[in-house]
Order: C-alpha cells, then structure tokens, then sequence
C-alpha cells in the first residue's frame, strides 16, 4: 500500500432496498489525513454510505476500499483501522465511563498495560477524567458525546468516521467538540456527515454533497460556492426611498436582480465590476452602507438539493 | 473461532449480574419459592406420593429447572433486545474487530451463567427448606442436564431477543410458548397423566426430555442419555439457528 492510497474509494457503489434505491452508482474518493464533510438531505443515502465504509453493511454493486481494502473480504481488519461515532451515542449505560472504554479496548484486542495508559489519556483529555467511576447516563449530552468520541479513538484508528458528532449539542458542546476535531487533524483521515452547514465549512477540507443516493458535487468549501452560478451580490442600506432607488437599480443593464428587504436593497451584479457604474447612479443618494453578501455553503447546500422538505 | 470479543462482552456482563446480583436473586428466588410452598408444602397432604416420591419432591427438580431455564431465556431475550433496540451497542461491538458469531455466543454464555446461577441458588434455598438430601453423584448427574437445558434456553432467548423488535411480543411469547412448554413437560404432574393420543408428542418435546431427565438425575440418580443427547442436540440446532438468524438480522 503506497502512501498515495486513498484512505477510501469508492466507485460505481449501489445499494437498494426493494424497490427504494439508497446509492447509485456512487463514486467518491477521501485523501489520507484529510477532513471529509458528506453534506445531504434527509434520506440523502448518507448513513447507507457510512454504514457501508464501516463494514456494517454489503454494497449491491461497485467497489469500496478502506485503506486498500475491501470490506466485503477484510471487514477484520478494516474495523481494526477505523474508528466510528454513530449518531446515537450507543454507551452503555450499565457500567461506568471508564469501564466502557475497557470493554472497548477488550474488543480490539489491547493489552492492558497499554489500554489502562490509553484511557487515563484520553479521559483527561475529553475532560471526562473526574467522571470517569460515573455511569453515562448521569452525563450531559456533551459530555456523552466526548465519551463516544474518546471510545472511537481509543484503539488509534487511521480513519474516524463522524456521523453527525454534534446533532443535539449546546453551542458550546458542540465548539469543544469542534476544535478537538481540529487538534487531531492530519493525525489521521476523519470522514464527517453533518446536517450544520458551518460545521462542514469551519472543519472539512473537501465537502461532498449527495442526494437521491448520487453525489452532486464535490470540492472546498469555497470552491463549491464559486461554482454557484449567478452573480455578485452586494446590500445597499437607505436612509429612505428604498422602493425609488431599488427601481432605479433595477433598470440598469449590469443588474440582474434587486430584492428589497426592510431597508436595504439586495443587488444581484452580472460581475463585480458593475459596482463602479451601480455607485455612480446612487451618487447623492442617501446610501448609509454598501457590503458585499457572501454566497454560504447553505446557498450552495439548497441550490443543489432544493428547497423542499423531505421525510 | 477466537472468542476474545466473546469473552469481553460476557465479562462486562457479568459485571453487570455482580453488582444487581442481590435484587435480582430475591426476584428470582420468589417465584419458584413462592410455587414450592403452594404446591410441594400445601398440596403435599392431599397429593401424597408421585411415582413413589413424596410430591414436594416431585417437583423440586422442576422448579430448579424452570428458574434455570428461565433465568437463561430471560437474560438472553431482554439484553439482546435493549442492547440491539435501545442502548444500540450491539451496534457499537459490531464496528470493532470480532466477528457477529462472537457477540452471539457472548449472549448466550450470559444467558446460561445466569441460568446457572440462579438455578443453583434456587436449589440451595429449596434443599434448605426441606428434608430432602441428595449424595454428590446425584447432583453432578443433575447439573449435567442444567448445562444443555439452560445453553438451549438462552439460544431460544437470543432468537427471540434477535427477531422481535416490540417488548410487548417478547412477553406474549413467554406467555404462548415458554410457559405453556415448561408446564407441559410435568413440572408439576407425572407424563403418565396425559391421555395415551397425546403422551407420545409431549415426550417427542425437548423440554420434556430435560424435565424429565432432570428430575431422574436428581432424585434417582440416574442419567437417561437418551433425554441427555435430546437435550443436547436441540441446544446445538438452536445454537447454529440463533448465530444464522442473527447474523441475517444484522445484515439488514
């Protein structure tokens, strides 16, 4: 296996159930140490995907590799390099913090010396240290998320997989959680789902989106929103005469739209350049404030999956 | 087969049975307690002799039994189900390196040491009520026929526990099959108590065949290999039946 290898590939990957088609022919490819976000709807076929790279369930057609390997013939070993955290926290309510990650290093096979060093490590670390005699369901739910995610790192995986690590969480929570994400970049390849479009934006190198079980598009962050067609978009604040002066925006050639919102006025340019004609027809108007609206992932998100709720 | 996972999922939850083993033993002991002063004490007058044993007698090996296999089934059903259905760790094991026949033979192991264990207390209160002694060779021939007994209930507790998806349907087939199966199996009456068209099926049952077999092994002494391999062969069956049915529900 070369260093080149990527930590997972995946092409032409299909999957049914009965007649509802969760994957077709999917095609994907994730860099070894890098962040992944896998942005998608509802019903989008994310958790099918996951479920799939963590050798939880077979694919009906197409090729997976996991680190160069495939689930179908070396789930063993596959689940050996990786580490998941599933949407539900899955502890183990019965016994201790502590004790859970002892079951879990048990499972993959750890020494003792070495899991004992291990825990105490990552206890402190999640700041779980205090806690850890403590059953998990006496914790808060960040706290219980930092248990989960101390358990999927225990046995040092190449591969993290994060499905939706942060659904539930406090603001706070949800930033401590962030940023240890951040701490053990590079350290390994971390392969995110999220439905918080500034999560996948604050953390992932490269954002997927898939809907309808195919992937859309895929890039950086602002690669993706450079893709997004339409212009430049800039708000112009009034004192007053909001409706005369969208009007009169309105009819300029380099204007491809005007929305008026309280007052401000939305201008849609055909390019950045317009600016210059748009502030030489405003000169004397009462223009408290010209910025630039950034397009966001959640542009991008709905552009491409649509508007519309799904079950 | 390494049964490291095995081994680690059985140990935690015999952590669990370790430290709820009070509560749980005064539940477990009420029952057939409360069974064996009714029946064996109460009724003991009116019966007198079954199959020339006093009835207290009769159906003390029974009612060991019953805690036993009980014990097994119950434990398999309800701690699959709850780890598979609301605490999803089964989902948690299954992302680690052992295999699904691992976590199912965890469950099972689990289910049998607690039939085992509650069997055995049960018995330990049930011979200190009583008069009855019983030399070594009669209780080793005893919990010879307990080890298959409780393996098969727990391998049915693991089905049950794997398929059914609702509490409420775990209960109604305690009440429709479990119950009726043990009851049938003269727990509490001689076989030779069912009408002749219907004798040969109830003693085609496993479940009468370990009944029947227990109570030979502790009173008289005796071990029917018969009832014994019966016993044991529907135990592996419904072994191989529980890691398939399992193993297909999984995949799911």
């Amino acid at each position: 296996m070369t260093t080149q290898t990527p930590a997972i590939s995946v092409r032409s990957l299909s999957k049914c159930y009965g007649a509802l088609t969760a994957l077709a022919d999917f095609n994907l490819e994730v860099a070894r140490g890098s962040i992944f976000g896998l942005l998608g709807p509802n019903g989008a076929g994310k958790t099918t995907l996951i479920r799939i790279l963590t050798t939880l369930m077979r694919q009906d057609a197409g090729e997976v590799l996991i680190e160069g390997l495939d689930p179908r013939t070396h789930g063993r070993e596959i689940r050996c390099l990786i580490g998941v955290v599933p949407q539900e926290n899955s502890l183990d309510r019965y016994i201790s913090a502590r004790e859970n990650l002892e079951l879990h290093a048990r499972l993959h096979g750890m020494a003792v010396g070495r899991y004992r060093r291990r825990i105490d490590e990552l206890l402190e670390l999640m700041g779980l240290a205090g806690r850890q005699h403590d059953m998990p369901d006496t914790f808060s739910g960040g706290m219980q998320r930092r248990l989960v995610v101390a358990r999927a790192l225990l046995h040092e995986p190449r591969l993290l997989f994060l499905d939706e690590p942060t659904t539930g969480l406090d603001p706070q929570s949800r930033r401590a959680v962030w940023e240890y994400i951040k701490s053990i970049a590079g350290r390994m390849t971390i392969f995110l789902t999220t439905h918080y479009l500034d999560e996948a934006e604050q953390l992932c190198g490269r954002i997927a989106i898939m809907d309808h079980g195919r992937l859309i598009d895929q890039g950086s962050s602002q690669e993706l929103k450079d893709k997004l067609s339409g212009g430049t978009i800039y708000q112009i604040d009034f004192a007053d005469n909001v409706d005369a002066y969208a009007a009169l925006l309105q009819g300029m050639a380099c204007v491809k739209g005007v929305e008026i919102v309280e007052h401000s006025v939305c201008v849609e340019l055909v390019s950045w350049e317009c600016l210059a004609e748009v502030v030489t027809i405003l000169n004397g108007a009462p223009v408290k404030r010209i910025s630039l609206k950034e397009r966001t992932l959640e542009d991008v998100f709905i552009s491409l999956t649509g508007t519309g709720v799904r079950e | 087969m390494i049964l490291r996972g095995s081994f680690a999922i059985w140990r935690r939850d015999m952590l669990v049975l370790r430290r709820s083993l009070l509560s749980e033993l005064v539940a477990v002991v009420a029952y057939p307690l409360t069974i064996y002063l009714a029946f064996g004490i109460g009724m003991q007058g009116y019966i007198g002799l079954v199959e020339g044993v006093p009835y207290g007698l009769f159906i003390a090996p029974g009612l060991i039994t019953m805690t036993a296999v009980n014990a097994a089934y119950n434990e398999s059903v309800w701690s699959l189900w709850f780890h598979r259905r609301v605490q999803f760790t089964i989902e948690s094991y299954r992302v680690t390196p052992i295999s699904v026949s691992e976590i199912v033979i965890a469950k099972i192991l689990s289910g049998f040491t607690h039939g085992l264990i509650k069997g055995m207390v049960v018995g330990g209160v049930i011979f200190a009520i009583t008069p009855f002694r019983f030399p070594l060779e009669h209780l080793v021939a005893y919990l010879i026929f307990l080890v298959p007994g409780s393996a098969l209930f727990s391998c049915a507790g693991v089905i049950c526990g794997t398929i059914m998806d609702k509490p409420e349907t775990i209960g109604k087939v305690e009440a429709v099959f479990i119950m009726p199966l043990i009851f049938m199996s003269g727990l509490f009456f001689p076989l030779s108590s069912y009408p002749p068209a219907i004798a040969p099926w109830v003693r085609a049952l496993p479940t009468t065949a370990l009944f029947e077999g227990a109570r030979q092994a502790l009173v008289v002494g005796i071990l029917p290999y018969g009832s014994l391999v019966q016993v044991a062969v529907t135990a592996l069956l419904v072994f191989v039946a529980a890691v398939w049915i399992f193993r297909w529900k999984l995949s799911e």
